[in-house]
């Protein structure tokens, strides 16, 4: 089931918009000048299908991380359009950039980033607190209970173990029912077993709650928890994979490793 | 949220709100304890002036005649008995009473005379009134010419009892009286008053037969009624005030002079604050700076830019407002202090009005949330992404526009410092003052530029003497050049104005010897202490001491010259010019019955030549015309006008001998004991030799520098407080670092040592610079007031090698406790942090 590249290319002509809850149309991102000039994203062009789960997977430097930030609306592109849902980001102004963070986007991080002063739950809650909105009861309820936190909401997060946390930054970023999650090597800080559970949950999240979850990996076994795989070389996108497993992905990652297929 | 998330913070780190709030609490306090002080002295002064012009409706004295507010020597004109009998018959007039006060001394049984000296609470003669300002607590009231009734403290403290005889110091011969009477003044706050019958008081202290001025009741009409109708039958020299005004004439005084007190120690207070601000500037950027991974992730998930300043900025709210709390019971314990310390007979404890509470809070808040401004605009800045990053650096501005805007600012600052300190006529305290604040605001800017290269040659002999540890320290220091030059320039502010003080003060010193050697050719000076001049009497018995050559009296007094305030010495000049070694440029010294000498600057500025008559008025409302008979070179003894003797004595009720200039045959010790012993009637007067003029002169200059420098302390003590500050939180920041170190095996005592070096280097480049910038501030002084007798410029070094001293002590001691806290430091914890 091996795709070729090229027909990721033209995602965003393809379906209509409504399709793809995220779009990136020909990003370029260069770092630096000069000699120390680094190409991120070379043109890329993407979209991020509604209620699937998506890796993007790629070695170390390939852009991965960038794409995702820039996607994700934390940092700016060099050209090219970003969409989320129909908004362009590119022509957003930061005060209605924090205002679509706010309420369209969910964050999971690599190093969890709770505030650590604050409990479980007043982290889960903090996106709509600082926008001023009232939780969804229920909904809360019910992510805490998939999350299996409710013992522990008192807990500020230094008693908490890693998996824990990273969990209460799940649920933080479902809490207010964002249009798509970006999540940022969720598991890179975490042994397998809490790695498993996390990755499991946010499977779980996409199959039975409809959300939509990007998420940048390097683990071969974390994408293979993925609907698709999208796969990024030297600031490209250059294969897709549907259904994937670890085998097929390691497989389909040792390519990119070999001299002259990465360095071009 | 937002709010909750702030409050955490701050409960989390208390011992940094601590350290932050000490800024705080340090310079609130000191406002606090001003303000409070000053109302309590305020209120005290209010209680004993309610004892004044009690019941008065009107009075009658002599017209002001200028408006200069040192006038009253000028304006201290007479009032004539005949006056009190004409007003007995204006309809209205109720017990016209005539008062006379003036200088009278108590001489306590142990010699020495009763209250402070030269510029303390005055010591009061009055002539006794039934019913007036006091009331007789003991015994009966003066009469005659040998009793006397003194106030019942000042009796206590001079062990004086009803019937002892008591000696009493006036401004002619000195008196032995009986005492008859106690009175009672309540608190007079260190003022001593002797009262006499209204015969006596006139002969000691006024003129036979005239009253300083005349106060009635009222048996029916209005005061301002009154006061028209008694301004009808008075001389043209005289005037008619109302009791009110009179009341409020005698609180306005003491009002002018309290507030120009609180202004001056609230001048004090601001330093503080302004150094506070420094300090808590600093942290607040360091938190920022440790916090922006925090800060970025609530960027990250949605909140604004202004929801991040806030969240500082309500920071920086808790923080004033729990530092200005401390700070204002910090500053009653001061306030508390300083009336113990300054005022006598203090009876009533502190007074609480609204200011100083209003006061600290607006001050403390106001401050902090200002100085955390920056920091907290900068904090919005983060960009969101930084939440994903490990290595994240705020967004700096770059060095050039520092040096641009640094430099900028202190050029305008020193320009506005020359256009203050020459600008002649206006005030210049404005343009001085926010001069000298641009300018430490600009040297602070620059600081991070000039550190560089000064932290790397200070720490260079660390770094060669200890090694690994030094280096480290160095480098350290230099890591952050923009921390480094905000934690010194807070020492720096306090340092430079400790040093511009004491260079003024060297240069003081300096100059006063100067002239004492160039223009002081007496061999001895006779001079009363207290407000009254010395006896006549006195003169002819210094005169008669065998080996004393000359003993000539001088005189000196106000007058008006083309509508102006002038002041004058009197005096038989052709004695006198030796003792002040006066160099004439034209003309004579011999002035005659009418004649006046001017220095060669009034000369110019009047355009006056030898042989002009000017006409100048004097207190007895008599005008005369004077002809100038010689100019001389500007002399600071004389000041810029001498009138002939004769022309003093004519126009004054009472003369007062300023002092007695004495020439001898011998300046040995004999000599003075003679001297000393032909006065010892005198208790009130004191005989210099030019040794003792230098000493007195360094006295002051010491007491007046000592008074100063302690104000500043505070400062500097604010600034000790940063640098731990900026320390402890560099220690917290390189947490994961410190781990490494010990892990590869930095003893604890290497790294203290390294905490402590860094610290001792930013002390003493803190001092460095404020030393430097005290030196040009003195010298700017120095060079503004060379015309006014500061001719000398004098860099004190010993003592500014001395603060380099204490600035290396600062920097040991603040460094104490970071450096315990980095050695502590758990190593696997430490290498585990984030």
């Amino acid at each position: 089931m091996t795709n070729t590249a090229p027909q990721t290319a033209d995602a965003h002509s393809a379906p209509g918009a409504a399709d793809f809850a995220a779009r990136a149309h020909q990003v370029a991102k260069v770092y630096g000048s000069g000699d120390a000039r680094v190409i991120a994203l070379d043109s890329v062009t993407v979209g991020i299908p509604r209620g699937r789960f998506t890796a993007i997977m790629g070695p170390s430097g390939s852009g991965k991380s960038t794409l995702m930030h820039c996607m994700a609306g934390l940092d700016s592109v060099d050209s090219g359009q970003v969409y989320i849902g129909d908004t362009d980001l590119t022509r957003l102004k930061d005060k209605q950039l924090t205002r679509l963070r706010r309420d369209k986007v969910g964050f999971i991080f690599q190093a969890f980033n709770l505030v650590p002063t604050l409990t479980a739950l007043e982290n889960i809650t903090l996106p709509m607190d600082i926008a001023g909105r009232k939780a969804d009861q229920q909904w809360l309820d019910s992510v805490i209970d998939t999350v299996g936190l409710r013992p522990r909401l008192k807990h500020r997060p230094s008693e908490l173990s890693g998996g824990q946390q990273q969990r209460v930054a799940c649920a933080r970023a479902l809490a207010s029912r964002p249009e798509i999650i970006f999540a940022d090597e969720p598991t890179g800080n975490l042994d397998s077993r809490s790695g498993a559970e996390v990755l499991n949950f946010l499977r779980e999240s996409v199959r039975q709650m409809g959300q939509t979850i990007v998420m940048v990996t390097h683990d071969p076994s974390a994408a293979a928890y993925s609907d698709e795989v999208l796969f990024l070389t030297d600031g490209q996108i250059v294969d897709r994979m549907v259904d994937p497993t670890a085998e097929r992905v390691l497989e389909r990652m040792k390519g990119f490793d070999q001299p002259g297929v990465a360095a071009r | 949220m937002m709010a909750k998330v702030t409050l955490r913070n701050l409960a989390a780190h208390k011992i940094r709100l601590v350290l932050t709030a000490i800024a705080v609490i340090l310079g609130v306090a000191f406002v606090a304890g001003t303000l409070i002080f000053t109302d309590t002295m305020n209120k005290q002064f209010d209680d004993l002036f309610d004892r004044v012009g009690k019941g008065v409706a009107v009075d009658v004295r002599a017209k002001k005649l200028t408006d200069d507010p040192m006038d009253e020597g000028l304006s201290a004109q007479p009032v004539p008995a005949s006056v009190l009998e004409r007003l007995r018959s204006v309809p209205g007039v109720k017990n016209p009473t005539g008062n006379v006060t003036g200088y009278a001394a108590v001489v306590g049984s142990n010699g020495k005379i009763v209250g402070t000296g030269q510029n303390g609470p005055p010591q009061l003669g009055v002539n006794w009134t039934p019913g007036g300002d006091y009331d007789m607590q003991e015994g009966r009231a003066p009469t005659g010419p040998t009793e006397v009734a003194i106030d019942a403290k000042t009796a206590e403290k001079g062990k004086l009892k009803i019937g002892d005889t008591a000696r009493i110091v006036v401004q002619g011969p000195p008196q032995r009286l009986k005492v008859v009477g106690l009175i009672d003044t309540g608190n007079l706050m260190g003022a001593t008053v002797t009262a006499f019958d209204t015969a006596t008081a006139q002969k000691l202290m006024l003129k036979p037969g005239y009253f300083n001025d005349i106060q009635m009741a009222t048996s029916g009409p209005s005061e301002t009624e009154l006061q028209a109708a008694v301004a009808k039958v008075l001389p043209a020299n005289l005037e008619a005030i109302t009791g009110t005004q009179l009341r409020d004439d005698a609180k306005s005084d003491v009002a002018t002079m309290m507030n120009f007190f609180r202004t001056f120690l609230l001048v004090f207070a601001l330093i503080s604050i302004f150094v506070g601000g420094f300090i808590i500037f600093n942290t607040f950027s360091m938190l920022v700076a440790q916090r922006t991974r925090e800060l970025a992730l609530l960027r990250a998930i949605g909140a604004a830019r202004p929801q991040v300043t806030r969240a500082v900025i309500g920071e920086a709210i808790a923080v004033g407002f729990v530092g200005s709390t401390f700070g204002l019971l910090l500053g009653a314990g001061l306030a508390m202090l300083l009336q113990g310390f300054m005022m006598q007979d203090s009876a009533s404890g502190l007074v609480f009005t609204p200011t100083p509470i209003i006061a600290s809070y607006a001050v403390g808040i106001i401050v902090t949330v200002v100085s955390a401004y920056f920091p907290a605009r900068r904090a919005a800045k983060i960009p969101p992404v930084a939440a994903m990053r490990d290595d994240v650096a705020l967004p700096q501005r770059s060095l050039r526009i520092r040096i641009a805007l640094g430099s900028l600012l202190t050029a305008i600052g020193a320009a506005l410092i020359a256009l203050g300190l020459t600008g002649g006529g206006g005030n210049p305290v404005v343009p001085v003052g926010i001069g000298v604040l641009l300018v430490f605001i600009g040297i602070a800017m620059l600081a991070p530029v000039i550190s560089v290269p000064v932290v790397k040659v200070l720490g260079a002999p660390f770094a060669k003497l200890m090694g690994t540890p030094g280096r480290l320290a160095q480098q350290n220091a230099l890591r952050n050049p923009r921390r480094t030059a905000a934690t010194a320039a807070a020492l720096m502010i306090g340092l430079a104005l400790i040093t511009t003080v004491n260079v003024m003060g060297a240069s003081m010193r300096a100059s006063v010897e100067a002239q004492v050697d160039d223009q002081f050719g007496a061999d001895y000076v006779i001079e009363p202490t207290g407000a009254g001049g010395a006896d006549p009497g006195a003169v002819k018995q210094v005169a008669a001491v065998p080996g004393v050559d000359k003993a000539s009296p001088f005189y000196s007094a106000n007058a008006k010259i083309e509508g102006k305030r002038a002041f004058y010495v009197a005096g038989d000049i052709g004695d006198l010019a030796q003792g002040v070694r006066l160099k004439m440029v034209t003309g004579s010294t011999s002035l005659g019955t009418d004649g006046m000498m001017v220095d060669e600057d009034t000369a110019k500025d009047r355009k006056w030549t030898v042989g002009t008559t000017v006409p100048v008025s004097f207190p007895d409302g008599k005008t005369q015309q004077l002809r100038l008979t010689g100019i001389y070179e500007k002399n600071q003894f004389l000041g810029p006008r001498v009138f002939a003797e004769p022309v003093y004595m004519a126009h004054t009720a009472n003369p007062a001998i300023d002092g007695i200039v004495v020439n001898a045959q011998n300046t040995d010790a004999s000599t003075k004991a003679a001297i000393e012993g032909a006065i010892k009637d005198h208790p009130n007067l004191e005989v210099s030799d030019q040794a003792a003029v230098k000493e007195d002169a360094r006295k002051q200059v010491d007491g007046f520098v000592t008074f100063l420098t302690v104000l500043l302390v505070m400062s500097v003590i604010i600034a000790a407080v940063g640098v731990i500050n900026t320390l402890a939180l560099s220690v917290i920041e390189r947490t994961r670092e410190i781990g490494l170190l010990r892990a590869i095996g930095i003893s604890r005592r290497q790294l203290r040592r390294m905490v402590r070096i860094e610290s001792i280097v930013i002390a003493v480049f803190g001092a460095l610079l404020g030393i430097g910038i005290g030196v040009a501030f003195g010298a700017a002084v120095q060079s503004a007031l060379e015309d006014q007798g500061l001719t000398v410029l004098s860099v004190p070094a010993g003592t500014l090698a001395v603060f380099v001293v204490i600035a290396v002590v600062i920097g040991v001691l603040a460094a104490l406790w970071p450096a315990w806290r980095a050695g502590r430091m758990d190593v696997l914890k430490a290498i585990s942090t984030e």
